[in-house]
């Protein structure tokens, strides 16, 4: 009774995130999606007598797979999203109509099937369900489990090809930097010190807050930005209080080292 | 539990999956709709296995041998997609078209377009 | 406590295989440990002699006595046809692995954007990325693995070790980047779209038959009623995944933008060693597991064969990019392949489409390896010289060249007196015997379609005005050479005297697939 119940509720969730998936604009929520689907099937794996494979499920995919796609997607820009725009006339709804008619098709194939009842795994698993697995992998399987290896050296290789960068030239030391930051000061006045950090001396020290500078106006410098909707809002807050003549920025020009 | 459930939402999940990837645009979305597909057919090996009287697992053989493999290209895969990306600060398939069908002109170099349009776009941080 | 009997492997039957995949890791042991300079000199041999060793291996097991039972524990099946595939890809592989190593065809800094500061610097210092020998290797250990995969868990396992090397392999041509990393991520979202299909196709059928040895699926055939709709859709799903790789009617899509955008080499090998290896597994699977089930696949597989012959011969006429053609001509010939495959009957009547499908198989890949190789000689400043455009007159200018990419073609319309036409004679003659004929008219109008491009392009060459600033041709290297002049010899010597390497492929079909 409870697996039934344990089934239906993760058969649910599990298609509905992935609908969630394929449907959601943002790539971030895709990814989030992704991690339920494979949540809910290591569950659904660990109730059809697979604790093994639930157990990889969740390290590899939700634990690999899934921190490899947002790590890509942090890199290629977290708020890239799909246009609504189509370029293919009508290719969502011939996407759409080939999805539904394979899923028709496999209903009614299923549905023609006679389904023995299951016999379990149970006598299988009587030694063990690792033990078990082992066996076959090292033995009827043993070829290619050898042969995977080929397989993830080829990704490590490929990886390394396609991303790794040699350093052609000896890394600048902070004395290099340094002098750099001067000459640039020099030249262009650009500030040559660190900027402020943000939170200073403001109600939080969130890295999102503004540092205020001595005369209680914001250092815009002081806050990445790509994170400077605080420091909007912050503006206008402040721009009510301070006088009109008073610049709230401060005036330093951005240096090299901008966070 | 009878084993055409499991069997109809593996099949659910990998429609959507087909749907995914004839749909989407982004290319990371596109290969974790591939992904999707591939946890339906685990999800399916493993019922079958319950299912079957399998003296040597051979259903979870295959989906732990199916994880791997998985693993592996999602791993080039996305090198991929990362050199791709570089080039052309875009992940969008559908200005992967330079191979469209070939152009027209038969201008001495005319690599050299495909190879300079991209650097007028945002420079690589 | 269980103990656990220790497998028994037949280390020697599986040599080929070992050395290729063992030199593959010394590859990458040598890209780790040798010093930068030191790297290409090692790897060549290596690379090189690994191949050799692995085909004199080969013909000794071929000397020895065919295996009559599967090796590795079931996995591995080492049978007649398997040895003749095994052969000939080596070979195939052997001469694209000349062409790789023989100009900078790749790029020397992949992850530099082109045009950028360290790719100058990269290009200055004259690096070069040495990782490709190892992974070529690699890729070729999958696809002698491919067709001779006894199960279909070790099959997906090869497909995968076959493909992601190729994946890896499109991305990184020197010259038009962008192209070539467009045509890599083309080719790996298509590839793991079609394997996932295989992959359900494989889940099916271990639904149906409770096992994923071809052999098991063959005898549940008889056994199993009342689950035809599994199978059906695993058979169909997993031919989906097999038609993909041979890039057959209505999976070919992809074939034409890699094959433009790989660098040459690395097209060359697709086009000769993934031709073959595909079409071995998908013979294994069509005939072995479900040979029994002729009558039901085999007019699915008329419709996909005519597509394929139709579609590759005349989108081949409106291409006006050479590389491009050349891949609509390999789609062509994927379908006239595919009429052997249909030409399915008694095991008489196997050994013969069998027999005539390896000779096929051979000679079509050295004929493309050929032609690829010259398609690297003809140069603009920018590359190579793709455009059909840039080709007019090269028989003008460097009558030697243009003759033998005329002779190639010719032999990819099967012109008699070369090696094409008794490859398509021996299949045509395997379907009518297999009563398949007007199959055979339709293949042979296709050749006639396809004749009339190839011809076209002969006549575009030798009877054109060379365009004053036209594309140089580059003195080929010894490698070049060599490859160009092995493929031309052997398209002549096969045209003239078939008959030894025909009865090498009969007596490696006689045995037809173990089971």
């Amino acid at each position: 009774m409870g697996e039934t119940v344990t089934f239906w509720v993760l058969a649910v969730a599990s298609v509905a995130a992935a609908l969630g998936l394929v449907f959601s604009r943002k790539a971030v929520y895709s990814a989030l999606m992704l991690g339920v689907v494979m949540l809910s099937l290591a569950v659904l794996y660990a109730v059809q007598d697979a604790p093994f494979l639930a157990a990889v499920q969740i390290i590899v995919y939700t634990g690999a797979v899934m921190m490899l796609f947002l790590f890509v997607l942090m890199l290629v820009g977290v708020d890239s999203s799909d246009s609504l725009v189509e370029t293919l006339r009508g290719q969502r709804f011939w996407a759409f109509l080939a999805g539904l008619g394979f899923a028709v098709l496999l209903a009614l194939g299923f549905g023609n099937v006679v389904f023995a009842a299951p016999t379990g795994l149970a006598a299988v698993n009587q030694a063990g369900n690792v033990p078990s697995l082992a066996e076959a992998i090292f033995t009827r399987y043993v070829f290619a489990f050898e042969v995977t290896s080929a397989l993830l050296i080829t990704a490590a290789l490929g990886a390394m090809v396609l991303a790794h960068r040699e350093r052609a030239e000896a890394k600048a030391t902070q004395k290099d930097l340094s002098r750099a930051r001067f000459v640039a000061f020099g030249e262009t006045g650009a500030n040559p010190a660190s900027l402020p950090g943000p939170g200073t001396y403001a109600r939080h020290n969130a890295i999102d807050m503004p540092a205020l500078l001595p005369d209680g106006s914001i250092s815009q410098l002081s806050v990445n930005r790509h994170l400077a909707r605080h420091t909007e809002e912050l503006l206008e807050e402040r721009s009510g209080e301070l006088d009109a003549s008073e610049t709230p920025v401060a005036e330093i020009t951005e240096g090299e080292n901008s966070k | 539990m009878h084993v055409v459930y499991p069997a109809v939402v593996a099949a659910l999940l990998f429609s959507i999956g087909v749907y995914g990837v004839l749909a989407r645009r982004n290319t990371i979305l596109v290969l974790m709709s591939v992904e999707l597909m591939l946890n339906a057919v685990n999800l399916n090996l493993v019922t079958f296995d319950v299912w079957l009287r399998d003296q040597l697992h051979g259903g979870q053989v295959l989906t732990l041998f199916v994880i791997v493999i998985a693993a592996a290209e999602v791993g080039i895969g996305l090198a991929i997609v990362l050199a791709v990306f570089r080039n052309r600060q875009s992940i969008d398939l559908d200005r992967l078209r330079d191979l469209f069908e070939p152009p027209n002109s038969s201008d001495p170099d005319g690599s050299q377009p495909a190879a300079t349009k991209v650097t007028t776009g945002v420079g690589p941080e | 406590m269980n103990t656990i009997t220790a497998p028994a492997i037949e280390y020697l039957q599986l040599a080929p295989l070992l050395i290729v995949f063992g030199a593959g890791i010394l590859g990458v042991l040598v890209e780790a440990f040798a010093p930068r300079y030191l790297r290409r000199a090692m790897h060549i041999p290596l690379t090189l002699l690994s191949l050799a060793g692995a085909f004199a291996l080969v013909i000794v097991q071929t000397i020895k006595g065919v295996p009559t039972k599967p090796s590795a524990m079931g996995a591995v099946a080492v049978d007649g046809p398997t040895l003749f595939i095994w052969g000939t890809i080596l070979v195939l592989a052997f001469i694209s692995l000349l062409l790789l190593n023989d100009e900078d065809h790749f790029v020397p800094a992949a992850s530099a954007v082109p045009g950028s500061a360290e790719e100058e610097r990269a290009l200055i210092e004259g690096n070069v990325h040495t990782e490709v020998y190892p992974l070529a290797l690699f890729a070729i250990g999958g696809m002698l693995l491919f067709p001779a995969s006894n199960d279909l868990l070790i099959m997906f396992v090869a497909l995968e070790v076959m493909s992601l090397p190729l994946y890896l392999l499109c991305g990184l041509a020197r010259r038009r980047r962008l192209l070539s990393q467009e045509s890599a991520m083309k080719y790996f979202l298509l590839g793991a779209f079609s394997s996932a299909f295989f992959l359900y196709g494989t889940a099916l059928l271990y639904g149906y038959a409770g096992s994923v040895d071809l052999a098991k699926i063959s005898t549940a055939l008889s056994a199993n009623v009342g689950q035809d709709a599994l199978l059906f859709t695993g058979a169909a799903l997993l031919g989906v995944g097999l038609l993909f790789k041979i890039g057959a009617a209505p999976f070919q899509a992809w074939k034409p933008d890699v094959y433009q955008g790989a660098p040459t080499p690395v097209t060359a090998l697709m086009a000769s060693g993934t031709l073959v290896a595909a079409f071995g597994a998908l013979l294994r699977v069509f005939w072995v597991a479900i040979g029994e089930l002729d009558w039901d696949w085999s007019p699915i597989m008329w419709g996909v064969a005519i597509l394929t012959m139709v579609v590759g011969a005349i989108l081949a006429i409106t291409q006006t990019d050479i590389k491009r053609m050349l891949a609509y001509s390999s789609i062509a010939h994927a379908g006239f392949l595919l009429v052997g495959v249909v030409a399915i009957g008694d095991a008489k009547q196997n050994a013969t489409a069998l027999a005539a499908i390896l000779f096929y198989l051979a000679v079509y890949g050295i004929a493309s390896i050929g032609a690829f190789a010259i398609v690297t000689m003809v140069r603009d400043a920018g590359g190579e010289a793709w455009h059909l455009s840039r080709w007019a007159g090269l028989g003008k200018r460097s009558p030697k060249l243009a003759g033998l990419f005329a002779f190639f073609l010719l032999a990819f319309a099967g012109i008699p007196l070369t090696s094409g036409f008794f490859g398509k004679y021996a299949v045509f003659q395997a379907a009518v015997a297999g009563g398949a004929v007007q199959l055979v008219v339709v293949g042979v109008v296709a050749s006639a379609v396809a004749a009339f491009f190839y011809v076209r392009v002969i006549v575009l060459m030798f009877f054109n005005d060379p365009a004053p600033d036209g594309p140089t041709v580059v003195l080929p290297s010894w490698g070049t050479a060599s490859v160009v002049g092995f493929a031309a010899l052997a398209t002549v010597v096969l045209g003239v005297f078939p008959q030894p390497v025909l009865d090498l492929a009969q007596s490696a079909a006689g045995s037809l697939f173990v089971r």
